[in-house]
């Protein structure tokens, strides 16, 4: 009690700055959206995309924009949307935390997990699984595989699936500069100690990302030992000893990553992407999606980059929308409204229209019927007539986990450790991958300690 | 009498604004630090941090920057504010405008050349993050050294020296027993906007590749790991830390005003 009375002074700090533009005028809705920075398309294009000889994909308004007019011509109801950004998700939880209320908000999985532990977040609706509405095209143009991965995954009982609507997902990996870097040195983690490379590779400054990979360079020889990998449970064991956060876990994770701290460039927040593409740097840990970003920027600066999953394993990720409940409040107009922006920017156009301004690869498959976005990887990555080429398997993401040969990419060879993988990883990649749980308060404790033990100052 | 009255109510909105963004917000750092998760008081924060030997190293690693920044800092910016404001030479205050300029340009911007520049120096700059670090922060406060200073030697009255040359003071004895003294209260403050701001300013390490923690690097993981307490009770000591040194510069200079009054 005496912490709400001192949450007041904070509160009328954010009010000062937020408070006004809330009062809702009757007749118009609102709907206040927080997503991360650069991760929705903000139209403005100069070209249009050819995906066939008879579909063409151009955007002139931002997606949000266009939601809005999309929403007033199938709803009858005008809608304004407050789009507003976070940089990263402990940004998103301390803003909500001091008062911010949204509506819509894409927190990476963990942290989706965390807000449905703290019973903060309203389940989707029935409606919203109903393959029979026209206009839910979340669920009915959804990866199967993507799918599988939700239905998998539940906090406090309560399946991540029913909460959160996926939107980007994608591995951590490693980009590099094959001139200097090997493929098989880019393969393990253990790279990052490595003398050849020193100061010439980064790390990111981000806690979770960096035990995850610290953690996958201590179990390395248990992680790619043939008898481990054949054990039947493999899956159930690999996901166990990514989540480890035991002391003794932590500590060893300390001591590695100690030594990458001085072995590596820097730990970096952002500086990694623009780092590699000026040659500073050859190597980086990244997200696939950055590492896209970062591939395309050298090439055209001329320079090649590769990206690879190491053998050990990779974090699985995804991004997800969850309805607050606060914000939302038992409005059931507001609640139809941030189901509709959630459909609308997952129509499979939509979906592309962002996959091609950020880089990261949308949760949306398209099913059966909609062919954009198989078409649109057709177009960014299939080899050119005569070209020669090798074919990607990619059927597991449209049909589900263990398809094969319906979903074939011809693409050029450097494809396969280039853009077209590190967007659609191979099935090999799938099978070693592992997604990071959220950590209770103790093991978030032991980590972030950790974290700081690593980046203070030694007196001795 | 009316008039005075009426000038007091000027004062109102910088009061507002004095209290919503300076009192509370210090009102709300004093209640995190001194409490625990649960709302309960405590004084284990600062328990934390006093025993934690990484936690120091960083406070004393923040303070050793902040001192060679602030020491490079006045070494450069004495000589030159002396010249520019003694020496005559042809258009002083353009060239004070010269070294004031790169203030107008975003601080970011020019941390971003400089690293380029840095790197076609040094080839590869994480082999020298102290030493960039160093650099980075000198760049950045020279200018905060070089205006208070030079308005301090400017504002001085020159009857002053050429009395103590008259009565015989050397070259020397006017600089250290005249000169010097009576610019105090520019050095005085230069120290205060340069070495304050140096032990927090985490950006040029981050963007000149230092990933040693400083103190603002330090209070932001607690932030980011959701320990508002912990970050709170930092953000404190430094805060008292702050007020202390302020606390005995001050009276620096006014043992310098006196002994220069005395004169």
């Amino acid at each position: 009690m005496k912490r709400a009375f001192l949450l007041i002074p904070a509160l009328i700090i954010t009010t000062v700055f937020s408070g006004c533009g809330q009062e809702e005028k009757t007749g118009e809705l609102t709907l206040r959206v927080a997503n991360w920075e650069e991760y929705m398309d903000q139209g403005e294009w100069e070209e249009a995309i050819e995906l066939s000889d008879d579909k063409e994909l151009f955007a002139e308004n931002t997606l949000v924009d266009d939601f809005e007019i999309w929403y007033e011509e199938t709803y009858g109801q005008k809608i304004n949307v407050e789009y507003s950004t976070y940089g990263t998700n402990e940004d998103l939880y301390n803003q909500m935390r001091l008062g911010d209320v949204f509506d819509l908000v894409c927190p990476s999985d963990y942290m989706v997990m965390k807000l449905i532990s703290e019973d903060r977040i309203l389940p989707l609706s029935e409606e919203f699984f109903e393959t029979s509405v026209e206009e839910n095209y979340y669920i009915k143009n959804l990866s199967p595989y993507i799918a599988d991965q939700y239905k998998k995954l539940s906090m406090d009982g309560k399946p991540v699936y029913d909460y959160g609507a996926g939107y980007m997902w994608g591995t951590l990996g490693i980009v590099y500069n094959p001139d200097y870097i090997t493929p098989e040195d880019a393969s393990h983690f253990s790279m990052f100690s490595d003398k050849k490379f020193y100061k010439t590779v980064t790390v990111k400054d981000s806690i979770r990302d960096t035990y995850f990979a610290g953690l996958a360079a201590l179990n390395a020889d248990t992680l790619t030992d043939p008898d481990f990998k054949a054990d039947p449970e493999y899956k159930e064991k690999l996901t166990e000893i990514m989540n480890d956060t035991s002391e003794e876990t932590v500590d060893e994770v300390e001591d590695i990553l100690s030594v990458w701290r001085e072995n590596v460039y820097s730990m970096e927040t952002d500086s990694g992407k623009s780092d590699m593409v000026t040659g500073k740097v050859l190597a980086n840990l990244q997200w696939s999606g950055d590492a896209v970003y970062t591939i395309d920027q050298a090439e055209e600066d001329g320079v090649y980059l590769s990206y690879s999953v190491p053998d050990e394993t990779t974090n699985l990720w995804f991004d997800a929308w969850v309805m607050m409940k606060n914000g939302i409040a038992q409005d059931s107009r507001k609640q139809q409204a941030a189901e509709a922006f959630i459909n609308f920017i997952s129509r499979p156009d939509n979906a592309v229209r962002n996959m091609d301004y950020i880089g990261y690869t949308s949760v949306i498959s398209g099913g059966e019927d909609d062919s954009t976005v198989f078409d649109y990887i057709n177009y960014c990555y299939s080899a050119e007539e005569g070209e020669e080429s090798v074919p990607y398997d990619i059927s597991y993401f449209f049909d589900g986990e263990g398809a094969e040969g319906t979903y074939v990419v011809e693409a050029p060879p450097e494809q396969l450790h280039r853009q077209l993988f590190t967007q659609y990883p191979s099935t090999e990649v799938i099978e070693r991958s592992a997604i990071m749980r959220c950590f209770d308060a103790d093991a978030n404790e032991r980590i972030s300690r950790m974290w700081t033990n690593i980046r203070c100052f030694r007196l001795w | 009498m009316e008039l005075s009255l009426k000038r007091k109510y000027l004062g109102i909105p910088y009061l507002i604004f004095l209290f919503i963004f300076v009192l509370l917000p210090l009102f709300v750092i004093f209640y995190y630090a001194l409490t625990d998760g649960t709302g309960h008081f405590t004084l284990s924060n600062f328990g934390h941090f006093f025993t934690n030997s990484r936690a120091i190293g960083t406070l004393i690693y923040s303070m050793v920057i902040a001192l060679i920044t602030t020491a490079i800092c006045l070494l450069l910016a004495y000589p030159t504010s002396y010249v520019l404001s003694r020496s005559g030479i042809k258009g002083g205050a353009a060239w004070l405008i010269i070294i004031v300029m790169p203030m107008w340009i975003n601080f970011t911007l020019r941390l971003t050349a400089l690293k380029e520049i840095l790197s076609f120096i040094e080839g590869n700059l994480a082999f020298h993050p102290f030493l960039n670090t160093i650099i980075g922060m000198v760049y950045d406060f020279l200018p905060f050294m070089v205006l208070p200073i030079y308005n301090s030697i400017e504002k001085m009255d020159t009857a002053l020296l050429e009395a103590a040359e008259d009565l015989g003071a050397g070259k020397r004895e006017v600089f250290f027993k005249v000169m010097l003294p009576l610019s105090m209260p520019g050095i005085v403050s230069g120290i205060t906007m340069v070495f304050l701001p140096a032990m927090t300013n985490y950006v040029v390490l981050d963007m000149l590749y230092n990933s040693t923690y400083i103190m603002g690097s330090l209070i932001g993981s607690y932030f980011s790991a959701f320990n508002w307490n912990d970050g709170a009770m930092v953000s404190a000591v430094l805060l008292v830390l702050i007020g202390l040194l302020t606390w005995l510069t001050g009276r620096v200079s006014d043992d310098a005003d006196r002994e220069g009054a005395r004169l």
